[in-house]
């Protein structure tokens, strides 16, 4: 994954002079992640450059570059580091278009590795997306597998409003084919959810799971095993959390009666909450058991020796499902 | 301290998941000390080079330079303690697989936990990143069995009443009157606002005492205000009426919304009809002996006051008959993919109200006598035209009979109840020029139908019970003394 | 090799061509790098060759044994994290974030350090935390991710490692000025905060408003900013246009420009400016000029963005060799002091090492605690049912925690 949006910030910067990557050591280092490697030595160190540290600086300053008729990219190099920048996110990107009446357009997209799994220390393994969908005027996605980063990335560079860009580390490593010589027009669409699991009409589907990010892939083992255990699954990729895309949750959950929604930020005030009101409020007489939060605890993220206690398994995806069938 | 120790490739920076081998910066028979440079490794984000995780005798190196490796493969496997003598033997095949220099393809971890050598080596130690799952995913096992978290619902009285043995394919619903809002989920709740089903007066069967659908379908079908008619005793003679006028609209339309009994009593249908296979034989038989019995039993005074009508006499002929064919009191069961046959009778008795058929069973009918079957026959006929059918009486039939003869017909392909295996019509008694001992005579003649599920019954069968049906018919007592 | 270094020597391996020339090493961003640009000296007190210097306002009055002493120390500090970059590459910690090169500053200014001063460290200062007599595990119980935190900030006046970069300056400012509200200034007796934090940090807001803070509420703190001239991969040039020590100025305080390899300076310097911060004098901003020998952590690759060259004019410069030349040079030590050194410092970290991997994993469990003083109901209802969700599964081999789950093979799946 961390290749293929290498691959697709190369044809933005190839495809628009606007275009610009900024961030800590995103220059010669190419990333902590590689996810820009290559970049400032093919496209120069106007366009490719390090900022000093500090991420309000590096949020604030892409706000002026925008004005001036830039399209910055920004990183900001681990999740737990976006805090310093969360002012000029929810005050000033967030509501500038707005405050100026549609005149201003701020297409700044903030890339954000996030999620744990890695063994990493404090900070680096944080899921704060629920404090950026909260905030209108935002845009947020998050890719989970390297076909999606590839497009994913591109359109939300080309699109007029503000993007925060998650891209789950624990997934940096993955590999699929991407085919990079399809054209940007034809992708699937940036805000829409995705069904990566469908079950054939004809079978009964015994519950819905809705996953985003690294949690995605956690879904897809979790009905692996269920269909060896005869229940099948459907698995939705949201990739889109503003705005949520809904509709083929809905209508999943039509059929099977039973939602499970999977994330790993903590559940009080997790995504998973508005997608079980949302999902209750459409499909309410479809449902058979209340929608279930698979999630991380409502507690800090734990140290690194606990953190498979703390994040969302497989194992604790077939339990919620089990619980469902309770009802 | 274990001997052998294997060596795997950790994590280098934060969930990097392989490596690839550059350079062995020792060799196969070394001495090597604790942090001594061993092998250079170049991950995703770094060349790194691994200092020894022990002091020792290199014994075998794993992979060659130029194979990329997944974290958590063994690489080297050391002799902590050369000295001590030989070694353990250690098998020549390499742990894993190795892929291609520079391809990029990847090589698993292998099961070298206890695997290769006598002397067990030390659990593999794979920390941070914990390398990536090449393993196929599998569940934990669970020992277990969750409790159920669905709340209950409190009753007022925990005692149950003693019911006639009855096995229905729901516990009859405990007497007392619940107390505290109804639970039901949406589904049901929804089910219950289209029939017309107030869930506040009804028992919930299902867990935690909460209500199924089940539930609200059998409190629809009691809900019903029956009017109910067994038809005239005797009459032969049915004045047709006209049935109700519509209303027709300016386009000469009428619409009537599907709701209710009617929407449920249409989906039992088209479930019934759709799955079993139905097949109708008819027998027309000469009655004549069945409505004297009837007229003698009414002069009997053990009997006065007895509500007595061709009723009686077709149900105790229905029982009778199940005995000696077991076989027709059953039910297909898909899901098991078995028949169950029922000792016990159950005996429905459709009756058409203006809101729809309802049919209400005896229980166990099988062990009534004459006289306690005329009572519950009486009793079942009076409750339906109230309205005050009880719900446990509206599940559980085994085997109904439909008395179309109330409307002045003859015979029907009447549809099985669902969950029947086969349903007997009767229809108008009529006299009829009949062959009597030879000579054509005025006699009673009625016409039995019976349709049956041909998964379970085949012709024969339902020829041998109709004509069983159709003998005690014309003859009462002499099926009696010879069956009963 | 460099004395007190583990068997670690080609892990830099830095590239034998120069990198391209470019924005960042245009000239008139180099200023802000080490002396011999034309900048202010900085002060020092010992060359590299070991050759004792003196300065108009800044001397030590060391005995034999002291000098000896600080030597072992430095010598120790290395070897104990060149332990920790070994168990990283060993997979026995997450990371490690080396201070090869650094230890001068860390022991210099730990050192001088009284008892009742407090520390605020970043990530890196293992040598301040050792000087300060805490059990050097501590931050190997971090980076094992066995624990956060790990320290008790009061048993031994040194807070928790804080990774969030600068957030601990606007900490030590509120502390300091929590010292000047308990009247702890202005005798001898007074409390003193030494606040450390690196080149990059001084981008961050933080520390620029720690900056301001401290100078109108005159704290009495210390602000330590070893410049080891990176910040991961960039250079000092990218924080800023003139030597660091000038920001003080700005906020309206004194700053003074150490050499941050020369532990008899880093001593001095810190010693005064912590005792007359104690005395009410403060804020005071230090600018320890030193090197950063190794990676940022164990994740990143110098290689990628500095010289060879470069890495080795810093080895001549380093803080260790030129103690040991001078304490020869005076006849001070001989080569069998300087063995029994390597030895006791070799020793201190085979010791640490079995600390290490014996350390116990915590229990799933222990993930609920201490989230509220005061407890949650939320809380204490998801330990529970966590704790059922666990009870439910079959006993495995050596299932326990997580970790333990993952030495099976079959493990977690996410």
């Amino acid at each position: 994954m961390s290749k293929a949006l290498n691959e697709g910030l190369r044809r933005a910067l190839e495809d628009d002079p606007k275009v610009l990557i900024m961030g800590e050591d995103v220059g010669r280092l190419g990333g902590v992640f590689r996810v820009t490697d290559g970049l400032q030595k093919d496209f120069g160190e106007q366009r490719v450059f390090n900022t000093p540290l500090g991420e309000s600086g590096i949020v604030g300053t892409a706000v002026g570059l925008a004005l001036r008729g830039y399209r910055p990219v920004c990183e900001i190099q681990f999740d737990g580091f976006v805090y310093p920048a969360y002012d000029q996110i929810v005050s000033q990107v967030a509501k500038i278009h707005y405050r100026s009446g549609g005149q201003v357009r701020l297409p700044i997209v903030i890339r954000i590795p996030y999620g744990g799994g890695i063994g990493a220390v404090e900070h680096h393994s944080e899921s704060p997306e629920a404090y950026f969908v909260h905030t209108p005027g935002l845009r947020v996605v998050t890719c989970s597998n390297p076909v999606d980063a590839y497009w994913m990335i591109q359109q939300a560079i080309r699109t007029d409003d503000p993007v925060i860009f998650f891209e789950p580390k624990s997934r940096y490593w993955e590999k699929e084919e991407v085919d990079t010589t399809a054209a940007l027009a034809d992708a699937y669409p940036l805000f829409a959810s995705r069904v990566v699991r469908r079950v054939p009409a004809d079978r009964p589907a015994a519950a819905t799971l809705v996953a985003y990010g690294p949690t995605v892939r956690t879904a897809l083992q979790a009905a692996q095993v269920a269909a060896d255990e005869g229940r099948e699954l459907e698995v939705i990729d949201l990739r889109s959390l503003s705005p949520l895309d809904l509709a083929p949750v809905y209508e999943s959950v039509r059929r099977t009666g039973r939602a499970i929604v999977v994330h790993e930020a903590s559940r009080t005030g997790g995504l998973g909450a508005e997608i079980a009101s949302r999902v209750t409020e459409e499909c309410f007489y479809s449902l058979e058991a209340p929608v279930l939060r698979v999630t991380g605890y409502d507690i800090p993220y734990p140290p690194a020796r606990l953190e498979d206690e703390f994040l969302p398994t497989l194992d604790r995806v077939l339990d919620a499902v089990d619980r469902s069938e309770k009802w | 301290m274990t001997r052998m120790r294997e060596f795997a490739l950790p994590d280098l920076g934060e969930g990097l998941t392989e490596g690839e081998i550059i350079k062995w910066l020792v060799a196969e028979g070394d001495l090597i000390e604790l942090n001594q440079p061993i092998v250079e490794v170049e991950t995703a984000k770094a060349a790194v080079e691994i200092p020894a995780k022990w002091a020792g005798r290199v014994v075998r190196i794993h992979h060659p330079e130029g194979a990329t490796v997944l974290v958590g493969t063994p690489i080297i496997l050391i002799d902590t303690e050369p000295d001590a003598g030989d070694p353990p033997p250690v098998p020549d095949s390499a742990s894993g697989a190795t892929a291609p220099a520079g391809s990029g393809a990847s090589a698993g971890p292998s099961e070298a936990n206890g695997s290769r050598e006598s002397a067990e080596p030390e659990r593999i130690s794979v920390l941070v990143g914990y390398g990536p799952r090449t393993a196929a995913p599998a569940r934990r096992r669970r020992v277990a069995p969750e409790p159920s978290t669905v709340e209950s619902r409190p009753s007022a009285s925990s005692t149950v009443e003693h019911q006639p043995p009855v096995t229905v394919a729901h516990p009859a619903p405990v007497a007392p009157t619940p107390v505290g809002p109804p639970l039901a989920k949406p589904p049901v709740r929804k089910l219950a606002r289209d029939l017309g089903v107030d869930l506040r007066t009804i028992v919930g069967t299902g867990p935690g005492g909460s209500i199924t659908r089940d539930d609200v379908y059998a409190a629809a079908r009691a809900a019903s205000q029956p009017d109910f008619a067994t038809g005239p005793d005797f009459s032969t003679e049915v004045a047709t009426r006209p049935s109700t006028v519509a209303v027709f609209g300016p386009n000469r339309e009428h619409r009537i919304p599907v709701r209710g009994v009617r929407k449920l009593i249409a989906q039992n249908m088209v479930a019934s009809a759709f799955t079993a296979p139905h097949v109708t034989e008819f027998l027309t038989v000469d009655v004549t002996r069945s409505m004297r019995a009837l007229a003698r039993l009414r002069e009997h005074p053990d009997w006065q006051g007895v509500r007595l009508s061709p009723l009686l006499l077709v149900a105790k002929a229905v029982l009778l008959a199940i005995r000696r064919h077991p076989m027709v009191n059953s039910t297909w069961s898909g899901e098991t993919d078995e028949i169950i046959v029922k000792e016990y009778v159950n005996l429905g008795i459709a009756a058409a109200t203006p809101r729809g058929l309802i049919v209400p069973n005896i229980k166990d009918a099988g062990r009534l006598s004459l006289r306690e079957l005329a009572d519950a026959l009486t009793a079942l006929v009076t409750a339906a035209k109230e309205g005050r059918t009880p719900p446990a009486d509206m599940t559980g039939g085994t085997f109904t009979i439909t008395n179309v003869g109330v409307f002045g017909i003859d015979a029907g392909t009447p549809i099985l109840p669902p969950g029947e295996a086969a349903i007997l019509a009767f229809g108008a008694v009529r006299p009829t020029p009949w062959v009597h001992k030879g000579k054509v005579r005025v006699r009673d003649v009625t016409t039995l139908a019976l349709s049956f599920d041909h998964r379970i019954i085949d012709g024969e069968l339902g020829a041998l019970f109709l004509r069983d049906v159709g003998s005690f018919l014309s003859d009462p007592e002499g099926s009696l003394l010879a069956w009963a | 090799m460099l004395d007190g270094q583990a068997a670690l020597g080609g892990a830099l391996d830095p590239p034998t061509t120069p990198v391209s020339a470019g924005h960042e090493s245009d000239s008139r961003f180099r200023s802000a790098s080490v002396v011999g640009s034309g900048e202010p000296e900085f002060v020092q007190l010992l060359t590299p060759d070991g050759k004792r210097l003196t300065h108009p306002e800044y001397d030590v009055d060391f005995t034999d044994d002291e000098l000896r002493d600080l030597y072992r120390d430095m010598v120790v500090v290395r070897r104990l994290d060149a332990e920790g970059t070994a168990l990283q590459r060993q997979g026995e910690l997450a990371l490690w974030a080396s201070l090869a090169g650094q230890e001068a500053a860390q022991v210099g200014s730990g050192r001088a350090l009284r008892p009742q001063d407090m520390v605020f460290p970043t990530y890196r200062e293992h040598g301040v935390l050792y000087c300060r007599g805490i059990d050097p595990i501590k931050p190997f119980v971090l980076f094992r991710g066995v624990a956060h935190g790990g320290i008790d900030p009061h048993e031994h006046k040194f807070n928790m490692y804080t990774i969030v970069v600068g957030a601990q300056t606007l900490h030590a400012t509120g502390y300091a000025m929590g010292v000047a509200m308990d009247g702890k200034v202005g005798g001898d007796d007074g409390e003193a905060v030494l606040a450390f934090f690196g080149d990059g940090a001084s981008s961050q807001g933080d520390v620029n408003e720690s900056f301001v803070w401290a100078s109108v509420f005159q704290a009495p703190i210390v602000f330590f900013c070893q410049n080891n001239q990176y910040a991961i991969s960039t250079p000092v040039e990218r924080q800023t246009r003139r030597p660091l020590v000038h920001r003080a100025s700005g906020f309206g305080f004194p700053g003074v420009r150490v050499d941050g390899n020369d532990v008899l300076a880093c001593y001095a310097v810190t010693r005064r400016a912590l005792d007359e911060a104690r005395h009410g004098q403060g804020p005071y901003l230090i600018e320890a000029c030193t090197y950063r020998m190794g990676p940022h952590t164990t994740s990143d690759d110098p290689t990628r963005y500095r010289t060879a060259s470069e890495v080795e004019t810093w080895q001549g410069r380093d803080p260790i060799l030129r103690l040991r030349r001078h304490l020869e040079s005076r006849g001070l030590a001989d080569d069998a002091f300087f063995d029994e050194v390597n030895a006791d410092a070799a020793r201190q970290a085979v010791e640490l090492r079995e600390r290490v991997l014996a350390m116990p994993d915590p229990q799933p469990l222990d993930m609920f605690d201490h989230v509220y003083v005061e407890g949650s109901p939320d809380v204490a209802a998801q330990r529970e049912e966590f704790a059922r969700y666990l009870a439910g599964f079959a006993a495995e081999d050596g299932a326990g925690s997580g970790m333990a789950a993952q030495q099976t093979g079959g493990g977690r799946h996410r």
